[in-house]
């Protein structure tokens, strides 16, 4: 009868898109390195997933199957994910990933080398490495508008010690435990902001809730976009907590040891050419202009010869 | 606060790739759902005394917050397939038991006895009227099931799932109200499509004209 | 982080009770009374703010025997609405509205949104589905019409209009978690802050927190609705069975 052929007709139209769009836009250049497949893990922040598509990227053209996977917003997840297989490469930040793994023991310091080295000290016990860390740096950024800097008088920490200590701060839910926030301000800069903080997704949820007026001080990636766009004003680290939070790539041993130099020269040599600006205008575009991370990160590596 | 139509027009390859993944993981979640529901409501049915701690058990998976449950899962499996698919298939349980056995109950003791006076066998009866008549109300189950699923794996993206929930949490992330929209809207629209193929699906599998009785 | 094993999960149960045990988690802002507090008021409001939208609309229509069609699309696509893309709509335009607290009002509109359609279904239905033959004979004495619905109607649909406030009610319980993800508070907040900073004994005892909760929501209107009941009589000598769908709405069984 008609009616079943049409429906019948339709049903393999459907079944035929579908095939489509499930074999036919992965597109990727042929692989011509042998071994196993690399799973970029990539956390649902904008500069994570950037990172993530320009490594895929550089690798691909340089002969490797590899895909990005998206891990979620914990550094949990993350592990798990290395744990278990599902990834075996993720971009990281040197001095988070150590108080991490060392539960908060405070061992980081400003020498992005030597917290590398310190950090690969914990990364053999769950069979991961840590290849060159970039000059890149996106660490915690304490920001306020460029009104509160004026009507209390605050450009640095230490101002902000002496002079907000009733301020009402916002940022990602882990503050009050992470080394580089909440406690990093009490010890020190003897500032203690916890009784009204206020924890939110960090990014543009926190951005909006400063220009709302909801908090007075924002802690945001130091590679926001938003920062310079806004006119906000970033309060000067001036007695170091900050630690050397660079980009490092991450990757198994096992992988490591599959391709050695192929795959470590490919990605030290992103992370040479990654810089803090570089980020920050990665981020504006991806946050503010609303780009695709891929799109963002194809422009990285055309422009810095990928 | 607008919409950016030109993004809407230059991502619709993203929103197919994202819908094949919803539609996946809903699939997979309600047809292991259904297996494990026809079982355990075997087996409430079997032996009456069962329905109430089986009812009680799904109860309470229902009731836990679906981000509560994905997280307690993820230390023994991993960010994979099967910690959301265990949360996802846990909210299904209640509604789809609930409705099989309701379903079967639902049918008149009278039809049943004609069935068995005709000299059907307890397997006959049971496959070849209670089910049939039962359809309506499972089915009813199955689209509430199939809804309420779609709904839910918007946030597994929480856990680095994909579906449409990516666009809602990319959307919130940096504040792009026309990705949270499209996330959003683009869950009701296909949550509706399926429903009403349930619907006609339901149609197909009752030939008989008959009003169902408010039980 | 490795999976709990026998012994994990001893270590894992005493880490809950410590946290349980410490008396900062008891107090101040971000202490369980609060949290606590904060999750009940917003659910409670939410529920008294689509009640008042639902119910009336509902039962009038349910009476009139109009909005059939309005009712079957309440049901598929309030259904079909995911909580969690609510509040991330709404969260800007409450900002922009300049709304506070933060996240507040975000989450309110979520869980108004998730309770309005069962609560409007169900007493559509259960105004609509009160025999014809009573509602008749009522007519047929001289009832006016709003006699008819407050002496006849309102009363037989009680249940399961007090079904469809149980059915909203725990689930706004349970999807108030989600308002954390924007700043709101709420027992949400231990689960998205415990997986922040790692302290999964937090976690758990927020889920438990909530699923409680819901539990608790759940029984105490039960009970409520069962003794709105008896004037429901068993059918066919069968306990009552979950309502099941009409044709005209093909609403879900709300038992």
């Amino acid at each position: 009868m008609r009616k079943h052929r049409n429906r019948a007709i339709g049903a393999s139209l459907l079944a035929f898109a579908l095939l489509g769009v499930a074999c036919g836009d992965s597109g990727d250049d042929a692989a011509t390195i042998e071994g196993p497949a690399i799973v970029i893990g990539a956390q649902d922040f904008g500069e994570s997933a950037i990172v993530a598509e320009i490594y895929r990227g550089a690798l691909a053209s340089a002969g490797f199957t590899v895909n990005v996977q998206a891990v979620g917003g914990f550094r949990d997840l993350e592990l798990a994910a290395f744990d278990s297989g599902d990834i075996n490469l993720a971009p990281e930040y040197a001095a988070s990933m150590l108080e991490f793994l060392n539960d908060n023991a405070g061992e980081a310091t400003g020498d992005a080398g030597a917290t590398t080295d310190l950090l690969n000290g914990y990364l053999t016990d769950v069979g991961l490495v840590a290849l060159e860390p970039s000059d890149a740096v996106d660490t915690n950024a304490f920001v306020v508008t460029q009104e509160t800097s004026d009507s209390v008088g605050i450009a640095t920490l230490s101002d902000l010690a002496a002079n907000g200590a009733d301020l009402v701060l916002g940022g990602p839910p882990d503050c009050e435990t992470n080394p580089f926030c909440i406690p990093g301000l009490i010890t020190t800069y003897g500032l203690d902001l916890g009784a009204n903080f206020q924890p939110l997704d960090a990014g543009q949820v926190t951005v909006a809730a400063l220009e709302a007026g909801e908090i007075d001080v924002a802690i945001l990636f130091s590679t926001s976009g938003v920062i310079a766009d806004r006119g906000f004003v970033l309060l000067e680290d001036d007695q170091g907590m900050l630690a050397a939070d660079n980009v490092v790539p991450v990757v198994t041993t096992e992988v490591q040891e599959a391709y050695g130099d192929q795959l470590a020269d490919v990605l030290n040599d992103i992370s040479s050419k990654l810089t803090t600006a570089g980020l920050t205008e990665m981020n504006k575009r991806f946050d503010i202009d609303t780009e695709d991370a891929e799109d963002i990160a194809a422009d990285w590596l055309a422009d810095n010869g990928f | 606060m607008s919409i950016d139509w030109a993004w809407i027009g230059s991502h619709f390859d993203d929103m197919w790739a994202a819908t094949t993944e919803h539609l996946t993981l809903t699939f997979i979640a309600v047809s292991l759902g259904l297996v494990v529901a026809m079982a355990l409501s075997l087996v409430a049915l079997r032996w009456r005394s069962t329905y109430g701690p089986i009812t009680w058990f799904t109860g309470i998976l229902y009731t836990i917050p679906s981000l509560a449950l994905f997280t307690f899962f993820i230390p023994f499996f991993g960010l994979s397939l099967i910690t959301a698919q265990i949360a996802l298939v846990s909210y299904t349980l209640l509604i789809l038991i609930r409705n099989i056995v309701a379903g079967i109950d639902g049918v008149p003791d009278a039809v049943i006895e004609s069935a068995r006076g005709m000299g059907m066998t307890e397997r006959g009866v049971f496959l070849g009227v209670q089910v049939p008549l039962a359809m309506p109300v499972i089915i009813a189950g199955i689209r509430i099931a199939t809804v309420s699923t779609i709904g839910l794996v918007t946030v597994t993206s929480l856990i680095g799932q994909g579906g449409y929930g990516v666009f809602i949490l990319r959307g919130i992330r940096r504040q792009f109200l026309t990705e949270t929209l499209v996330g959003t809207l683009l869950s009701v629209a296909l949550a509706v499509v399926a429903d009403l193929l349930l619907v006609a699906l339901e149609r197909r599998v009752t030939p008989w004209r008959r009003r169902r009785e408010a039980v | 982080m490795e999976a709990p094993e026998g012994g994990g999960v001893i270590d894992f149960l005493g880490e809950v009770g410590a946290w349980l045990g410490d008396p900062a988690n008891w107090t101040g802002r971000s202490g369980v009374p609060n949290r606590l507090w904060e999750h009940v008021a917003v659910a409670g409001v939410a529920l008294v703010v689509a009640g008042i939208v639902a119910l009336p609309t509902g039962v009038a229509l349910g009476h009139r025997g109009r909005g059939g069609v309005l009712a079957v699309s309440a049901v598929n696509i309030g259904r079909a609405i995911p909580s969690f893309g609510i509040v991330g709509i709404a969260f800007p335009i409450t900002l922009a509205l300049g709304l506070s607290p933060l996240g507040y009002w975000a989450t309110l509109v979520a869980l108004v949104a998730l309770a309005l359609p069962p609560m409007f279904v169900n007493a559509y239905t259960g105004v609509g589905q009160t025999d014809p033959a009573l509602v008749e004979a009522a007519r047929g004495m001289g009832m006016t019409e709003r006699q008819v619905l407050t002496g006849v109607e309102l009363p037989l649909a009680l249940p399961v209009i007090m079904a469809g406030i149980r059915t909203a009610a725990v689930e706004v319980v349970a999807t108030a978690t989600l308002g954390a993800v924007v700043g709101f508070g709420g027992l949400g907040r231990f689960i998205i802050d415990g997986f922040a900073q790692r302290k999964f004994e937090e976690v758990f005892v927020g889920g438990v927190a909530v699923a409680l909760l819901a539990i608790v929501t759940e029984t105490t209107l039960g009970w409520v609705q069962r003794r709105t009941d008896h004037t429901r009589p068993p059918r066919n000598g069968r306990v009552p069975q979950p309502l099941d769908v009409d044709d005209v709405i093909d609403a879900v069984p709300v038992g």
